[in-house]
């Protein structure tokens, strides 16, 4: 059975009043104001242990969509392989490709939100790539096959990857949120990981999530990339 | 004055030759192109029969008398973008070993190759080329990143099958879109190749690292007992064809199938040089496995038979060979270790051409880094051929061979 939401109130109410009268104070006790907490998401392997790099991503549910601003980010091409492999862009953000290789690479990508070719030669600098629709994006090399990266462009205000300890952590104004976790390795649906909650008055909202199939194995790194594969 | 040997070619060789300097001409005006060269020289110790090169009967690279320096050979690979969507590779080796010329090309073709969309890549060959079999042969210029000589297997597909000809390869790349699996289907045609199968029915199976060019040839002309023959040749008028699948599963396991029929007329002889069309067909499976951990492990198994049909005979020789390989990568080093098993039969009553063998490998490599690589082979070969009782041997042998390699690498595309 999936582990249910965890919600866990923090017991010290004295130094969240503390906070609380802070916080007013510096909005000038406007009337509305609206309160933050920190949201703490735990993302756990079948076995129980921390799984780092999984993607979170946090949509509210209660207030109007607001769009994070669009980023330029840079994903390289270093020693046959993409540098980063994952990025975690806003709507509308531009990537470039800039190819620090000293051979050429043809990236690509078939995936619904964006399908495009970009042959990237040497010393021939390419405009960024724009994305426009939210989804994740498989990149490939059509000269290297063994190339392989992810963007996963998003739509929600709030997103980021969990670190060594499994954990990542945002704040939020107090409402109820859509907690989304994704991992290029997952082998369940988006949607089974999936979960609601409410931040409430407590200053740090925790959600344990944990995978139900065990991740892909991850890829060979250290095999020569000039090898057949 | 007539031409030095080494520089006559054959008339039906010279249109595929003019294809190859035509796309030499290309690649060299592309704007992207990627060369490498490297030197690869030995050190060997052999106590085996007389090589093959040599018109023996030897089952490795060296004999007896090569021990010492040698050149394991110089290499010089060529890959160029044609455009967008095509491109153009060439691999050239000197391997000094009295070969009619002293480069030989033992790949050169026009690969194109679009975008994958909606999960689908296709693929086209045309010019000379490997078919896709062998599962070890998986590093650059076809070599294998695990020993110095190949496995009884692919040595023989290195000897005498090339696709000269054209190969569409269709992908469904599972892997891509969320899948646990990619799916690939091959299928090729091909000429130039009626002498396929002579070197089988004379020397049998061996184990090194020579690839015949194409249009090269096996052997030296008048060298008792076997002379010189040559794999790649046309005059039977006929296409061969190959189809094959492969499966996947992530980037962890490979699994091919092969069926190959080079549909040679037994009956053609080229009444020029005396040549005889060899109708060779085998089926093929590889399955290659290999661990996060630096663990490969590589079976193979070959099978099929080859004939000829003079006037009033039909010579068969039925050939199947396996071979396991596991290997072990640590950091730099990589340790190997193969066990190759190989047969051939014949309907001749009197036994002619006739082998049964096996081989032990084990080989540590050193990459030093992307320009030098060291490396130590031990091959021990035990096999029994008809023909050494032809030459007055004993038919049953055992030869070991051990090589030290150094070799350095530089270019575009060896960093």
């Amino acid at each position: 059975m999936r582990p249910p939401a965890r919600l866990r109130r923090s017991g010290c109410t004295a130094r969240r009043a503390v906070r609380v009268l802070a916080l007013l104070a510096a909005l000038g006790g406007r009337a509305g104001a609206v309160l933050a907490a920190t949201l703490v998401i735990h993302v756990q392997t079948p076995d129980g242990h921390a799984l780092a790099g999984a993607v979170v991503t946090v949509r509210p549910l209660d207030a109007p969509p607001r769009r994070p601003a669009p980023a330029h980010a840079l994903m390289d091409q270093v020693n046959r392989a993409f540098a980063p492999d994952l990025l975690v862009i806003p709507v509308g953000s531009t990537v470039a490709f800039p190819n620090s290789d000293s051979v050429s690479h043809q990236i690509y990508s078939f995936s619904a939100a964006k399908r495009f070719q970009l042959p990237l030669y040497r010393g021939k600098p390419y405009p960024p790539v724009q994305f426009d629709q939210s989804g994740v994006i498989t990149l490939g090399c059509n000269i290297h096959d063994d190339m392989l990266a992810y963007l996963l462009v998003t739509d929600a205000p709030y997103f980021g990857r969990t670190d060594a300890q499994g954990a990542w952590s945002t704040d939020v104004p107090r409402g109820r949120y859509r907690v989304s976790v994704w991992h290029p390795r997952l082998r369940e649906s988006e949607a089974d990981l999936e979960r609601e909650l409410t931040v409430g008055d407590a200053d740090r909202a925790d959600l344990q999530l944990r995978l139900l199939k065990s991740l892909q194995p991850a890829p060979i790194t250290d095999r020569p990339h000039s090898w057949d594969y | 004055m007539p031409n030095p040997p080494h520089l006559q070619v054959p008339l039906r060789a010279r249109c595929p030759s003019a294809a190859l300097l035509t796309l030499l001409a290309l690649a060299a005006t592309s704007r992207a192109a990627d060369w490498e060269m490297s030197l690869d020289t030995r050190l060997v110790s052999s106590d085996a029969g007389r090589s093959f090169m040599d018109g023996g009967l030897g089952a490795t690279r060296y004999d007896r008398n090569d021990s010492g320096a040698q050149l394991g050979r110089a290499r010089f690979a060529l890959t160029a973008s044609l455009g967008e969507l095509w491109s153009a590779h060439l691999d050239a080796y000197a391997w000094d070993d009295k070969d009619r010329s002293p480069v030989g090309v033992t790949e050169a073709y026009l690969q194109f190759r679009p975008y994958p969309r909606a999960g689908y890549r296709f693929r086209l060959k045309a010019g000379a080329f490997y078919p896709p079999i062998s599962l070890e042969n998986r590093a650059a210029g076809w070599e294998s990143p695990y020993t110095l000589s190949y496995s009884a297997i692919n040595t023989w597909l290195a000897v005498e099958v090339r696709t000269i000809g054209l190969e569409g390869q269709l992908d469904w790349l599972g892997t891509r879109t969320g899948h646990d699996f990619d799916l690939g289907l091959t299928a090729g045609a091909f000429g130039w190749n009626e002498g396929a199968g002579v070197v089988l029915a004379s020397d049998g199976f061996m184990l090194h690292d020579r690839q015949t060019p194409v249009f090269g040839r096996v052997g030296q002309p008048g060298a008792a007992p076997l002379g010189a023959v040559e794999p790649f040749q046309q005059f039977d008028g006929r296409t061969g064809v190959y189809a094959g699948v492969e499966v996947r599963w992530l980037d962890r396991v490979v699994l091919r199938v092969l069926r190959y029929d080079n549909r040679a007329d037994p009956t053609a002889m080229d009444f020029v040089s005396g040549a005889i069309a060899w109708q060779t067909r085998f089926n093929s499976a590889g399955l290659r496995v290999e661990s996060g951990t630096g663990w490969t492990a590589i079976l193979q198994w070959l099978d099929g038979e080859t004939l000829i049909a003079p006037p009033g005979l039909q010579l068969v020789w039925p050939f199947r060979a396996q071979f396991a390989l596991l290997s072990k990568r640590f950091g730099r080093q990589t340790l190997s270790a193969r066990y190759d098993r190989f047969e051939v039969e014949t309907n001749v009553p009197d036994g002619d051409g006739w082998q049964i063998g096996h081989a032990f490998t084990a080989a540590w490599l050193f990459d030093a880094d992307a320009h030098w690589r060291v490396a130590l082979e031990w091959l021990r070969v035990r096999s029994d051929s008809y023909y050494r009782t032809e030459v007055a041997g004993p038919p049953l042998v055992t030869e070991t061979q051990l090589q030290l390699a150094v070799r350095y690498a530089f270019g575009s595309g060896a960093r």
